[in-house]
């Protein structure tokens, strides 16, 4: 069989005070000599090692037409979806029958940012974002309506992106 | 005569005449938890204490709060108190379609939250009767021995910095970092992974992702051995956790243990091995059990459950298919963006599913996986509709805690700090 049981032996009586300090310090001191692991943030973002995924489900974003009107034509999805129930959407109706979203709001504190909603939107306009400093001075400005989320700038990800075909 | 009393408000017999639930006071002396005060006479001259550890303590990991009774420095009894963290995940899970329960499965046992994404999403697909493809079972092993790499890392500096052994903690960390940086490259998020969905994962694993991965399996053993090497033969480390909560075969088997905590008393009990779930059987790895069943023992199982994951994850990835990652069901998943922005049938079928969502036949399902801390059983019933009725979770650290009461006994103070700590127990998956 290819799963074995191994039975796990104690080390016999080498145990000692002396020999186990000596071998842990040299050990750390090893250490000293390593390259750093550590990154200094906030004043580095990324290092040689490591850069934020372009998979990053950080902060929404909605994405907007050449006339800067939201691409959102309020099908619903993204609030039936949500697992957390923190997306308000009230659509409403133009001269011309198309839908557009009258109040689109996301509390980003309900949020769990699963990117769900922008798994399921139909349209490619919610996204999650890859942008993770947002704090704020009050409560309230957690709440964003769709003209600041029109207004991020920040990229978008990749999950669930052509661009990104594994990641479909 | 001065009774020295601590009010617990978990153990009550009922409601008073307003509703609030009745406070009993814990009393020194007794022999179970719950009894009344009165009903126990304490001699004036008692020794005993009674000491309140957590929940805000750093030594509980996390608000599990311990009900201590001393005599001296040697724990009489000791009694934990749970669901400080309690957040109801079952039942919100009544009111949520099948994919949606998933990312609540992330927030269970929160240090290896892939692991539990693919112990929800195989008893959906039991319960709904979906194979996976080839290459999702092999995507599912990596993600449950990544899991497990990260929770055992955790445990060991952890426990470490308890037994007052600060170094191993940070190159531990620095590990279980390495793990979570290729989780947040494959899935966009370090800790809250939602990694798959029924009948398939979220996404395929991006192009960098399996060279980052083979480098890791090819450095983390320098880690271990150098953890080993600190630890293993160190005397204080030794005499701080051996014969300290020893648990016997049939006391672990009582107390129905699983993981690393039966493991450790010497019963070769693993699912991967003894009821094989995502082609375990095929892969070559060991199954560590220890001898003496003390803490020591769960140091060295778990240390070498680090070796043998890291085994698996070799054979994984040289063994890794090309082909679909998803079932191929416009049912169950999702149509690709592209085509359900292009096709009008997959557009249907893209909006029925997010809005009926994914429908399970009449009947119920148990699947139960090796997760790092013990069996990870997920029970689902359905009644036809898109979500359970029930959906019930057999949390492995919940269960291997209830032995803690019985290790403690006759122990010192700084010894129950050991014991509770090799528990290995996540209080989000305690109170769930």
């Amino acid at each position: 069989m290819a799963v074995g049981v191994k039975v796990m032996k104690r080390p016999g009586s080498a145990t000692s005070y002396v020999r186990a300090t000596l071998k842990g310090m040299a050990l750390t001191f090893r250490h000293l000599f390593q390259p750093k692991v550590t990154m200094q943030y906030p004043e580095e973002k990324s290092t040689e090692d490591w850069t934020i995924s372009s998979r990053w489900r950080g902060t929404h974003r909605m994405l907007t037409d050449e006339q800067g009107r939201s691409k959102c034509v309020a099908c619903g999805l993204c609030p039936q979806i949500c697992p957390a129930n923190c997306i308000k959407l009230v659509p409403g109706e133009d001269e011309q029958g198309n839908r557009y979203p009258l109040i689109y709001e996301i509390d980003e504190f309900r949020c769990v940012f699963c990117g769900y909603c922008q798994e399921v939107c139909p349209e490619e306009a919610i996204h999650v974002g890859v942008h993770y400093e947002n704090s704020e001075y009050s409560r309230d400005r957690f709440v964003y309506d769709l003209e600041r989320l029109c207004a991020q700038t920040h990229p978008v990800s990749t999950l669930w992106d052509p661009s990104d075909p594994r990641g479909e | 005569m001065n009774k020295r009393t601590v009010e617990l408000e978990l153990a009550t017999p009922g409601l008073d005449a307003q509703g609030r639930p009745v406070r009993v006071p814990l009393t020194v002396g007794g022999t179970g938890g719950g009894e009344v005060a009165g009903q126990v006479a304490v001699e004036p001259g008692s020794e005993h204490m009674l000491l309140n550890i957590g929940p805000q303590h750093p030594a509980t990991h996390g608000v599990l709060r311990l009900v201590v009774e001393l005599d001296g420095e040697v724990v009489v009894r000791c009694i934990p108190h749970v669901g400080y963290l309690h957040s109801g995940f079952e039942k919100l899970g009544e009111y949520r379609h099948y994919n949606q329960i998933i990312p609540l499965t992330d927030r269970t046992d929160y240090l290896s939250p892939m692991a539990n994404n693919v112990g929800f999403a195989l008893a959906a697909e039991r319960l709904m009767g979906i194979a996976i493809t080839p290459r999702c079972t092999v995507l599912r092993v990596i993600a449950c021995e990544m899991s497990r790499v990260i929770s055992h890392m955790v445990w060991l500096g952890t426990t470490a910095i308890d037994l007052g052994a600060f170094t191993p903690f940070l190159w531990a960390f620095q590990e279980r970092e390495r793990i979570y940086d290729l989780q947040e490259m494959w899935t966009g998020a370090r800790l809250t992974t939602s990694v798959t969905r029924v009948g398939g994962m979220m996404a395929d694993i991006p192009d960098a992702f399996v060279t980052g991965l083979r480098h890791f399996t090819e450095t983390f053993p320098k880690t271990l051995h150098e953890i080993d090497g600190v630890l293993t033969r160190n005397a204080v480390w030794v005499g701080r956790t051996q014969n300290v909560g020893v648990l016997r075969r049939e006391e672990a088997i009582n107390h129905s243990l699983s993981g690393p905590m039966l493991r450790a008393s010497g019963v070769a009990y693993d699912l991967r091995r003894d009821k094989p779930y995502l082609d375990y059987e095929t892969y070559d790895f060991d199954v560590p059990v220890g001898e003496h069943g003390d803490v020591y023992d769960r140091y060295l199982v778990r240390l070498e459950e680090c070796h043998q994951s890291n085994r698996i994850l070799q054979q994984a990835l040289a063994r890794l298919p090309d082909g679909p990652v998803n079932v191929d069901d416009p049912r169950v998943i999702l149509p690709s963006k592209s085509r359900a922005m292009s096709d009008m049938e997959a557009m249907i079928y893209h909006f029925k599913q997010v809005m009926e969502g994914v429908k399970a036949p009449v009947g119920e399902a148990y699947v139960g996986i090796e997760n790092p801390k013990g069996e990870l059983g997920t029970y689902l019933v359905s009644d036809g509709s898109a979500k359970p009725v029930r959906w019930r979770i057999r949390p492995p650290s919940f269960i291997n805690l209830s032995s803690l009461p019985k290790m403690a006994e006759g122990h010192l103070l700084s010894d129950l700090i050991a014991i509770n700590a090799s528990v290995d127990i996540v209080m989000g998956e305690v109170d769930r």
